[in-house]
């Protein structure tokens, strides 16, 4: 069964959608929408996100700023079209939550967000060995994913509020989130300090810091940062009999590095302590299949009626509500953004 | 198939190089020797690279000292042009066994122990597939305390240990208490480069346990660079222990052709940096270009920078497998 496919929003993540569906062999792109056409695409492209259903696709991929997102989700939904759509599931949990009831009306229609980092190899690995059991019950865990800024930061609409909803919690760190919730759970009380160091004009946070628990104890701490100038993807995840960690995360930049799994479990002295440092063996990925991977969960969803298990519209709202409960837990960042939100109406 | 590095404390080069390790050289050459001298003793001339089968006329000579070995130039894989018989091989070793009781150096393989069996714990999860049936293969007779650690560390898993007998060249005793244990893996960390036949030891272990079965091996690996510098000048090099030095590609090419699929390889060893350390700065006149200058102005750190390069370059002394029957 081929698909016929439609994608709005044909930047960089569109055309990494385009290739992934090529490789997978189940798709066809029949047209492709951005606000300009590109005279060397391999397929049909059209200036008006309504011109696509002209074209009688099956699936619309939604690669387009957060703002836009949940417009282009409902609509397609509405039309009766299965949806792929990129991460964050647009700007706070009521977009999502509007994108679910249109998921909702839409019947059987798969609706699916790119929340890739769960089908990282490494990722995947350090998910089956916790499953596994052997680790034991897991304590706590630490996530650190941050870059330097971005190329002219201070005009990318990502960081214009108005657009994206928030910095780089909400751009980068909420892959993070959604990997701490994907092994504990939801987590619900939060503490964080969220702040603008470097880009201080800019409306949004260049550094985010949160510590949360979840309902069984397990603690959890992040800090998602746009001055982290070495850029750095690392997860550690602390268990009863040892740990596991992830550094490094392969993206389409290549500037995290190669994936490394380290995993140990303890050694016990003769009273049964642990022994510190113990043994720990090293697995690298060097091949980002996530991509492929998403892709190929999406087609089993749509044409194979296969459950999904990563990018549910369920867990992109429980990912966004942790991202706005850590906004909301500093409360001199929320004075900050009320600020701004009042000087933005003086002057508009 | 996957590459896991092992990563570990640097030991201290006394593991390898104390009065002990020395006395158990000694024993072993002279039962080497002994039995080069007795003119009943059978031998079975290799005519193959026992790894990868090449013809032996295209190997290089290893080393003339005692026996003669050569290394594959196909493979790397260092190999005694001619065997004993693998029942007096087991003789050999049980007698050094029977003379080392009360002296049971085990307490020291502590670590060791926790890592084959966090070997298995971290192979189990990572295969999602429960192994809670394990035969240990002659293991056990040479690390008395192993059986021990087992029940004291090894939890929700059965361990069975088949002890060092005699064999003949097929292990059809091997063959039918394995058969008879229907284990769902097993660990054999101390015998490829041991045994007359190793191809013949792995035919064996295939055909006695059901599809499936997971097999954990180690042994010493050729393509160390405690091998590439030192060559037969190798403290861990002990002929009648090394009639087989498998590489890397010489173990794959023999599992293949045996028929077992290769899910995991490594190079564990954590002992080559120590040893070239001890010997560049305790050997006079020992000028290779490079090495000389490098272990000579060697620390710790860097000793240890070196030895998780060579793991991660597959590059050690000791390799790991796992397969798949």
């Amino acid at each position: 069964m081929t698909l016929r496919v439609a994608i709005i929003g044909y930047g960089k993540m569109g055309r990494i959608r385009h290739e992934a569906m090529e490789r997978h062999g189940g798709f066809h792109v029949v047209v492709a929408c951005d606000t300009a056409v590109d005279p060397a695409a391999s397929c049909p492209m059209v200036t008006d996100p309504m011109a696509v259903y002209d074209y009688n696709p099956d699936v619309i991929v939604c690669s387009v700023p957060n703002k836009m997102i949940p417009d282009v989700v409902c609509t397609a939904l509405a039309r009766g079209k299965h949806v792929f759509s990129e991460k964050p599931p647009g700007r706070n949990s009521e977009d999502v939550r509007r994108m679910m009831g249109a998921e909702k009306a839409a019947g059987d229609r798969v609706l699916k967000f790119g929340f890739n980092h769960r089908v990282h190899d490494a990722i995947e690995e350090a998910k089956k060995l916790i499953d596994a059991g052997t680790m034991g019950e897991l304590y706590f865990m630490r996530g650190v994913y941050g870059k330097a800024g971005g190329p002219n930061y201070a005009q990318n609409w990502r960081n214009d509020p108005a657009q994206s909803g928030g910095g780089i919690l909400i751009d980068q760190g909420i892959h993070m989130l959604d990997l701490f919730q994907m092994f504990a759970g939801r987590f619900r009380d939060v503490q964080s300090f969220v702040q603008r160091n470097f880009w201080t004009d800019v409306p949004v946070e260049d550094n985010a810091f949160a510590l949360m628990k979840n309902a069984d104890g397990i603690v959890a701490s992040v800090h998602s940062s746009a001055t982290q100038w070495q850029h750095t993807f690392r997860l550690e995840l602390y268990l009863r009999n040892g740990f596991v960690s992830v550094d490094g995360i392969l993206s389409a930049s290549g500037s995290y590095g190669t994936e490394v799994l380290t995993v140990a479990l303890n050694r016990l002295d003769e009273g049964g302590n642990p022994i510190p440092n113990p043994e720990s063996q090293e697995l690298r990925f060097t091949e980002d299949k996530s991509w492929d991977k998403e892709i190929a969960e999406f087609y089993a969803a749509v044409a194979e009626d296969e459950p999904l298990r990563c990018g549910t519209s369920q867990q992109a709202l429980d990912v966004m509500e942790l991202v706005e409960a850590i906004y909301a837990a500093d409360p001199e960042w929320c004075r900050i953004v009320q600020d701004h939100k009042v000087q933005e109406n003086q002057e508009g | 198939m996957q590459t896991p590095v092992f990563l570990d404390h640097l030991p201290d080069f006394e593991t390898v190089a104390g009065e002990k390790p020395e006395q158990y050289r000694l024993t072993r050459n002279k039962a080497l020797l002994d039995l080069m001298l007795d003119c009943s003793t059978d031998w079975t001339p290799r005519q193959a690279c026992p790894a990868c089968g090449r013809d032996r006329l295209k190997s290089r000579n290893f080393s003339q000292t005692l026996l003669e070995f050569l290394r594959c130039t196909e493979c790397n894989t260092i190999y005694a042009q001619r065997v004993p018989d693998q029942k007096v091989l087991d003789q050999l070793r049980l007698e050094i066994i029977e003379a080392q009781v009360g002296d049971d150096p085990g307490k020291d393989r502590e670590f060791e122990f926790t890592s084959l069996m966090n070997w298995v714990s971290l192979t189990e999860a990572r295969l999602q597939r429960r192994l809670d049936k394990v035969v240990d293969i002659r293991f056990a007779s040479q690390a008395p305390r192993w059986p021990e650690a087992t029940r004291r560390l090894s939890h929700g898993r059965s361990w069975d240990f088949l002890s060092l007998t005699p064999e003949n060249t097929e292990f059809d005793e091997l063959c039918a208490r394995l058969a008879h244990l229907s284990p769902k893996a097993i660990l054999m960390p101390a015998e490829l480069d041991r045994v007359a036949d190793p191809e013949a030891l792995m035919r064996a272990i295939k055909q006695s346990v059901a599809s499936g079965t997971v097999i954990f091996v180690a042994s010493s690996c050729a393509d160390g660079l405690e091998y590439e510098i030192l060559g037969a000048d190798s403290p861990s090099f002990i002929p009648l222990d090394r009639l087989t030095v498998f590489s890397i590609n010489g173990f794959q090419a023999l599992s293949a052709r045996v028929g077992l699929s290769v899910l995991e390889v490594s190079t564990p060893g954590r002992l080559d940096a120590v040893i070239l350390d001890r010997y560049f700065k305790g050997t006079e006149n020992a000028n290779i270009p490079f090495w000389s200058g490098f272990f000579q102005e060697a620390d710790k750190n860097r000793l240890r920078d070196l030895q998780i390069l060579l793991q991660r370059s597959l590059k050690s002394g000791i390799l790991r497998f796992v397969l798949e029957a």
